[in-house]
């Protein structure tokens, strides 16, 4: 039976049908039982994200197969059948094996790279597994999905570089000062994007966290959220004299961090570097403070900029995770031909063996009192001659099936020996 | 035997170091272990030619100026390979590799056999030359930590997110790789220049006896002196200790340049 994928996703469909068409989990199982129900599909995962809703499955008429599943799926959520028809995209077979790879692998995804599609396949299916609409294809067609994504994972750098302002800050402070354990951080000012930045930091192990702010109650305030020391605004150089990352962001008209202030503040700390995130705009630190030596200073376009960077280093890094997936659905289609045939190779070992066994009995029964050694010429001259015979059909079968035309041949051999249709 | 294995060794290193300078464009995994073998292999072979060579003619493989540089390269690879390691620098190849190979065409193309005069037959003499070999051999890649210190310095500073910003490891981590190989080269010289001027004052009756190799030695000498004690009491670091390593790397290559091209006690 046809392995198929069908769905609408990111590239496809606008969010408002993405959105009425995403699918909770209880509702989920109660959706594969309903289609399984209805004995078109063989087996069935359904895979529901904000980005995507797709079927897969194996069934003899896909075609009538994704129908089927996307009339139960609109009529549960509530959607006209006919305005989703064009939006709607099928993959079979070799196709449908290409596309799980390479959504699991995110190389589908809106930001391509990002990990949460990964671990959203494995809940959809953990999901149909629990459903048992889950057979022996879908079983290894996931699993293997699940091996490329990791492999791509860790053979490419597609996840690697931050895709986020605030994690593009992060990464700057890595190259910096390499592990970040035990950094200072200062806040200088409070806002929702340097509040972010700042836990990353403390994610990252940096210790401790200084917040300042011109109004004290609310460096108080940030500085609770963030288990970190308020400092008075009058305190800043010294403050700046004694962090080694600075996040700014206040509303300040003019420059809160001059060159003179961080001269000051670099003077006692040999060499010591220091890293300005500025995130405020207007800016809070004067531009001029990044040619001092050991201090690196990023404004807001500064870090989109790094992002930008990044990004189109994970369009590099996914035309090489293309090519290992592309080499990955070749072996799996190789390995799945194999397995289609395989069958008929057993059935037709079986069928000659059986003829064999009961010509040299018969054989033996015409010679009362043979010896031994002719008992075993015969055992040896009967397996010689079908093995020799065999040898042509299996190889046909086997390179049949690699060229993807299997089925075709295990017909002709199953009529020409008499195998009885498979199952 | 010796010079056809040694030109095995230099084609190992030739082959590493066009590999290691692909990996630094992309970024292939099995580009740096095949860069990371035929380095292994390379320096498997060196270490052959220099054993070949040391049995032969019955004395540390260290007679002659080429002999010394053959050697120099052989522990340069040797840290290179641990340094990788242990600082995770995997690109450190791309920089290192480039100067094996320059100094080891230099040996290759060099006599094969100078050899040593009567008046260094000393016990002294070999380690003399190979604590300072063990010293330059740290300080080629105190240079290449401080390079790398630099491109990506300047990365980070004019925001430059290109080959050097992806690929280099940060700042911290190669300021640590240069202020280690300093402290390991430093003592290494050290001794080994004292041990050459005493023996040079015994032999020739002179310290310095205008020996263009050994003028030079002591000026790099004192410039990495400076570096350590910047680095040790004033607390250097970054960039001015890299400028400082850039420097007594340059005295170095004169040493070295002197010693190849100028005829002195060296030279012999």
């Amino acid at each position: 039976m046809p392995l198929f994928v069908a769905g609408i996703n990111h590239r496809t469909a606008p969010v408002a049908v993405r959105e009425q068409l995403a699918v909770e989990e209880d509702k989920l199982r109660e959706l594969l039982r309903d289609v399984q129900a209805t004995g078109v599909t063989g087996e069935l995962v359904i895979l529901s994200t904000c980005n995507r809703v797709e079927v897969y499955g194996v069934a003899d008429a896909p075609g009538e197969a994704r129908a089927v599943a996307f009339r139960h799926l609109c009529r549960h959520r509530g959607v006209a059948e006919a305005s989703l028809e064009p939006m709607l995209y099928v993959h079979v077979e070799a196709d449908a094996v290409r596309h799980a790879f390479r959504v699991a692998a995110s190389l589908d995804s809106m930001m391509i790279g990002e990990p949460q599609i990964l671990g959203q396949m494995k809940d959809a299916f953990a999901v149909a597994q629990a459903c048992e609409t889950v057979g022996p294809t879908l079983h290894v067609l996931f699993t293997q999905a699940f091996n490329v994504a990791k492999r791509v994972r860790t053979e490419t750098e597609i996840g690697r570089h931050a895709v986020s302002v605030s994690f593009a800050a992060v990464e700057l402070a890595k190259k910096i000062f390499d592990g970040l354990g035990g950094r200072a951080v200062l806040l200088v000012g409070a806002g929702k994007m340097s509040e972010l930045a700042a836990k990353h930091l403390v994610e990252q192990g940096a210790y401790p966290i200084y917040v300042t702010n011109r109004t004290w109650a609310r460096a108080q305030e940030l500085a609770r959220a963030l288990s970190g020391t308020p400092v008075p605004w009058d305190d800043l150089g010294p403050a700046m004299a004694g962090a080694d990352i600075v996040i700014t962001s206040t509303g300040a008209a003019g420059h809160v961090v001059t060159r003179g202030s961080v001269q000051q503040a670099m003077a006692g700390r040999r060499s010591r570097p220091l890293f300005f995130i500025d995130i405020a705009v207007p800016r809070d630190v004067e531009p001029s403070v990044g040619t001092l030596p050991g201090v690196y200073c990023y404004d807001i376009d500064d870090l989109r900029q790094v992002v930008d960077a990044n990004i189109r280093e994970r369009r590099r890094e996914a035309q090489r995770a293309e090519a290992l997936a592309e080499r990955e659905v070749a072996k799996f289609l190789a390995r799945l031909g194999d397995a289609e045939v395989v069958p008929t190779i057993v059935s037709l070992r079986e069928r000659l063996e059986t003829i064999r066994v009961a010509e040299v009995r018969k054989a033996l029964a015409r010679l009362p009192g043979a010896p031994p050694e002719t008992r075993e010429a015969l055992e040896a001259v009967s397996t010689a001659i079908i093995n020799k015979v065999l040898h042509a059909p299996i190889t046909k079968l086997r390179e049949s099936s690699r060229a993807g035309a299997g089925r075709s041949w295990t017909d002709v051999v199953s009529e020409l020996f008499g195998l009885g249709r498979k199952p | 035997m010796h010079p056809t294995i040694f030109n095995l060794a230099v084609i190992g290193y030739i082959c590493a170091t066009g590999l290691a300078l692909a990996y630094l464009v992309q970024r292939e995994e099995l580009i740096y272990r095949l860069a990371d073998l035929a380095t292994l292999a390379g320096w498997a072979l060196h270490t052959l030619a220099l054993v070949v060579l040391g049995v032969e003619s019955g004395r540390p493989p260290l007679g002659s100026l080429p002999q010394a540089i053959s050697m120099a390269v052989w522990v340069i690879v040797l840290l290179a390979m641990w340094a990788e390691r242990q600082y995770g620098v995997k690109v450190l190849g791309a920089f290192v590799l480039p100067i094996v190979v320059l100094l080891s065409l230099k040996v290759a193309a060099g006599r094969p056999l100078g050899e040593i005069t009567p008046t260094l037959r000393n016990a002294w003499i070999w380690v003399h030359i190979a604590l300072a070999l063990v010293g330059i051999a740290a300080f080629v890649l105190n240079f290449v930590g401080a390079l790398m210190y630099l491109l990506q310095d300047w990365s980070l500073k004019h925001k430059r997110t290109g080959t050097f910003y992806y690929r280099l490891p940060s700042l911290a981590t190669l300021d640590r790789l240069t202020y280690r190989t300093l402290a390991l080269g430093f003592p290494f010289l050290t001794t080994g220049l004292i041990l050459g001027a005493l023996w040079a004052g015994s032999a020739w009756g002179s310290v310095f006896a205008f020996d263009p190799l050994a003028l030079f030695s002591f000026l790099a000498w004192a410039i990495y002196a400076a570096t350590l004690a910047g680095r040790a009491a004033a607390g250097w670091s970054g960039r001015r200790a890299a400028y400082f390593a850039l420097v007594g790397f340059a005295a170095l290559a004169l040493t070295l340049g002197a010693g190849l091209f100028f005829p002195g006690r060296h030279g012999s």
